[in-house]
């Protein structure tokens, strides 16, 4: 029993990454105790996730039920692409990442980075959208089996594993790089930018492959999937054809190339996991840039908000002001709604002649519509506004202040409404300028500025309401993409929903834009700016009431679990 | 307009969390004038009591009055008179200490003027005027207490609460907050903070509640609590709980 505390024991049994699933799994199971609906929550999720991976998997075991190898290809080689790509994207613009087990509260075990990476990467391993994506891509396992046998099968079944672990090392990667870049104030530019890049590859690549689509030049599309199969995006998902096609010897290269790309991923993170670890805070302190700018009133106020009054109102937009853009977490949001507002309705504006010159000769470029125009301006100002979804969320337990001041709820969601418009308004006013010029329809831009302010105001009174009655806690790290167990489908169903309703309380924009004509293109910006202005208001002042009724509950949904 | 309502009266507060008792019953009248400590073990309910006084936790049962005003009847009263500064939760840590005060003070409703006087008073008084445009979250444990506290100050409260002021404070800044703290009281205002350090207790307090598994175990003025005592026999007794170790943890000597 007498151990000298001098001389630590070696460790009796070494720590491996089965400890971290079974943590993982712990943690989350502790999460669901006495939370129904949490669990609810995640029996939902379960079932959505289920019910697209039965799509896909269909939709990747087809060429095999039917035989055709060729499909078969093109399936494997871009389905696959586009699952790394989704992978690798998507929980940076939309989702977030899973960080059940944060990083950081490993820092002080005597863990090797490489111990921490293979557990890590192990938990990560462990979640929904993993087992779906393995469901469906088993649709591939099924081509490859149909169309070379039990061999081709195998082979396909070892490449589609290879490729998930590609896609969650690729995803773990991404975020946590993203997210130490952007801690350092100095890199935000940097970072809007490379994100501005990357949605910016996205258009043009798609209009691309729809070209070669519409062209259905079935020989040169069977090369670009060939040559895609030979990147690692479609590497791992492509082995089982080569075995089917008699190609063998491209089965190990193909495994390697995986391989290899999973290893430097790996190596990648484990990099920034480290840094993410320590918690680098902030970076340096900045201490008085510009010398003492006035008194503290003077100080709290931006030099943009220079017209608000000095009080109650004036201080919460000013706070909310700095907080957009001081917050690493809002900040990231905010650059999303800057990229996909501006490069989505390009797409679909540009995107549209191209499908539609197909049908008639008579066609030409630039048919986009009024009606076209208002649709897509919806989304984005739909896309817009539902960044406030959890506006309460990200202020977590420091709401305490505002409740403890008994600020009236009005009187805050008018205020949160103004502080986040002072961003987004201009952002809305260059989308639409924007866009009319790219489509070469100078007059068209009162249809997009009304739509837009129409739907971003409807958006901003639904989610007045959402962010009050469906608010949920962030979790505390410094990572701004990270989420709570089970509050990625929360965070999903609410976004979905208030998307929906904001989206159908802006459609009388998109009707009168059918309807009414010319004359619409004078009305479209006093009357959509009007809307959008009556609904925010209404919307404040409604959602305001129910605020002032369960300031307390709200404060407890959105203060961390410890 | 106020006189003979305590500072705080708490009745029968209550609460349960997942059907876990945190608080059950609390009676408190807390005098003007006085300097109140609650104390308690850890999980002893402290937290939970005072955030249900305070208006940021909806109790399952009872009532609490602050100087007269129902926290939950009258909230807006209440809160005008009623200073608070809460333990474990965040401050808008992304401001900088000076830009923290003026948002405060705007939010009570304050004239600019006076809150740029007063905020710059706290922060040379706290000597926080050096951390210049620091944002709060780069602030040291002990920094951040006392900017909270400067926050709950800055409107000139009737009623301080205060959760754990001397945790995590180094003994310099402890001893300027006891100063803000005493003059504060000598002034005619009312504090009321919880600990679990005796001896901040004994030194500064006038009455004391002890407060175990959610429910007051001994209230009363600091003699008639202590007796002739000191103040932590006591506490250890109505607490209960082992205070000395016996024959195991052998390997941690040698």
């Amino acid at each position: 029993m007498a151990v000298p505390v001098t001389v630590p024991a070696e460790p009796v049994r070494r720590v491996s990454a089965r400890h971290f699933v079974r943590l993982k799994l712990r943690v989350m199971g502790n999460n669901f105790r006495g939370q129904g609906w949490r669990i609810a929550m995640f029996v939902a999720g379960v079932l959505v996730g289920l019910w697209f991976a039965a799509g896909s998997f269909l939709a990747l075991a087809a060429p095999g039920f039917a035989g055709e190898p060729r499909y078969a290809l093109l399936t494997a080689a871009f389905g696959g692409g586009l699952l790394v790509l989704g992978w690798l994207l998507l929980p940076l613009v939309f989702f977030g990442v899973d960080e059940t087990l944060d990083p950081a509260r490993f820092a002080l075990l005597p863990l090797s980075r490489r111990t921490l990476v293979a557990g890590l990467f192990a938990a990560a391993l462990v979640s929904v959208p993993v087992l779906a994506v393995l469901l469906a891509v088993s649709g591939l396992v099924v081509t490859a089996a149909a169309l070379g046998g039990w061999a081709a099968g195998l082979v396909a079944a070892v490449g589609v594993v290879a490729g998930l672990l590609l896609c969650v090392a690729a995803s773990r990667a991404v975020t946590s790089a993203f997210a130490t870049m952007l801690r350092s104030r100095r890199v935000r530019d940097l970072a809007a930018v490379l994100l501005a890049v990357v949605a910016a590859l996205l258009g043009p690549l798609q209009i691309a492959v729809l070209a070669a689509v519409r062209e259905a030049d079935w020989d040169r599309l069977t090369g670009v999937a060939e040559v895609v199969g030979w990147t690692p995006f479609g590497a791992p998902w492509t082995v089982g054809l080569d075995v089917a096609e008699g190609r063998a010897w491209a089965v190990p290269v193909k495994l390697l190339i995986t391989a290899v790309t999973i290893g430097l991923l790996l190596l990648w993170w484990s990099r920034s996991l480290e840094s993410a670890m320590v918690g680098a805070a902030s970076a340096a302190p900045a201490k008085s840039r510009r010398g003492p700018a006035g008194g503290p009133v003077a100080q709290l106020f931006p030099r943009v908000l220079a017209w608000t009054r000095r009080d109650r109102f004036g201080a919460l937009v000013a706070r909310e002001a700095r907080y957009w853009w001081r917050d690493a977490r809002r900040r990231a949001n905010l650059i999303t709604v800057a990229v996909v507002g501006v490069f989505v309705p390009v797409m679909v504006n540009l995107g549209g002649p191209q499908f539609a010159a197909e049908e008639g000769p008579d066609l030409t470029a630039g048919n986009s519509s009024p009606v076209l125009l208002s649709l897509s301006m919806l989304f984005v100002g739909v896309l817009a506004s539902v960044t406030l979804a959890n506006q309460f969320g990200f202020d977590g337990s420091a709401y305490a202040a505002n409740v403890v001041a008994g600020v009236p709820g009005r009187l805050e969601l008018r205020a949160r409404m103004t502080a986040f418009s002072v961003y987004v308004v201009p952002m809305l006013g260059v989308v639409s300028v924007v866009i009319a010029l790219v489509l070469g329809e100078p007059g068209w831009i009162g249809v997009a500025a009304g739509a837009l302010l129409a739907a971003y105001g409807a958006g901003l009174a639904i989610n007045g309401f959402v962010s009050v009655l469906g608010a949920y806690s962030l979790p505390e790290t410094s990572n701004p993409f990270a989420m709570n167990t089970g509050a990625g489908v929360a965070k999903s169903f609410l976004t979905l929903l208030s998307m929906v309703a904001s989206a159908a309380a802006a459609i009388p924009m998109v009707v009168a834009a059918a309807l009414l004509g010319d004359a619409w293109l004078w009305l479209a910006l006093p009357l959509g700016a009007a809307y959008g202005l009556g609904a925010a208001l209404l919307g404040s002042y409604l959602a305001g009431d129910v605020l002032d009724r369960r300031m307390p509950e709200l404060l407890a949904t959105v203060t961390p679990r410890r | 307009m106020t006189g003979g309502h305590p500072a705080l009266a708490l009745r029968g507060l209550a609460k349960q969390f997942d059907g876990k008792v945190a608080v059950a019953g609390v009676d408190l009248a807390v005098p003007a004038g006085s300097f109140y400590g609650l104390l308690g073990p850890n999980g002893a309910g402290k937290t939970t009591t005072l955030s249900m006084a305070v208006g940021l936790l909806r109790p399952d049962h009872g009532r609490a009055w602050v100087l007269g005003h129902d926290v939950w009847a009258d909230p807006v009263g209440a809160k005008r008179l009623l200073g608070v500064m809460p333990d474990g939760v965040r401050l808008f840590d992304r401001l900088s200490g000076a830009e923290l005060l003026a948002y405060h003070g705007l939010l009570r409703g304050m004239d600019p003027a006076v809150v740029d006087q007063r905020a710059a008073e706290l922060l040379d008084v706290l000597a926080l005027t050096d951390a210049g445009r620091t944002l709060v979250v780069d602030y040291s444990a002990g920094m951040k207490k006392k900017i909270g506290l400067a926050c709950a100050l800055l409107h000139g409260p009737r009623l301080l609460v205060l959760d754990e002021p001397f945790e995590a404070v180094d003994p310099v800044s402890a001893a300027l907050i006891r100063d803000i703290l005493q003059r504060y009281v000598v002034g005619g205002g009312t504090v009321v903070f919880s600990s679990h350090v005796m001896e901040v207790v004994e030194r500064l307090c006038s009455h004391v509640a002890i407060l175990a598994e959610g429910t007051i175990k001994r209230v009363g003025t600091l003699d008639e609590v202590r007796g002739e005592r000191f103040l932590e026999e006591v506490f250890v007794e109505v607490v209960g709980g082992r205070t000395a170790t016996g024959e195991e943890l052998s390997w941690l000597s040698r």
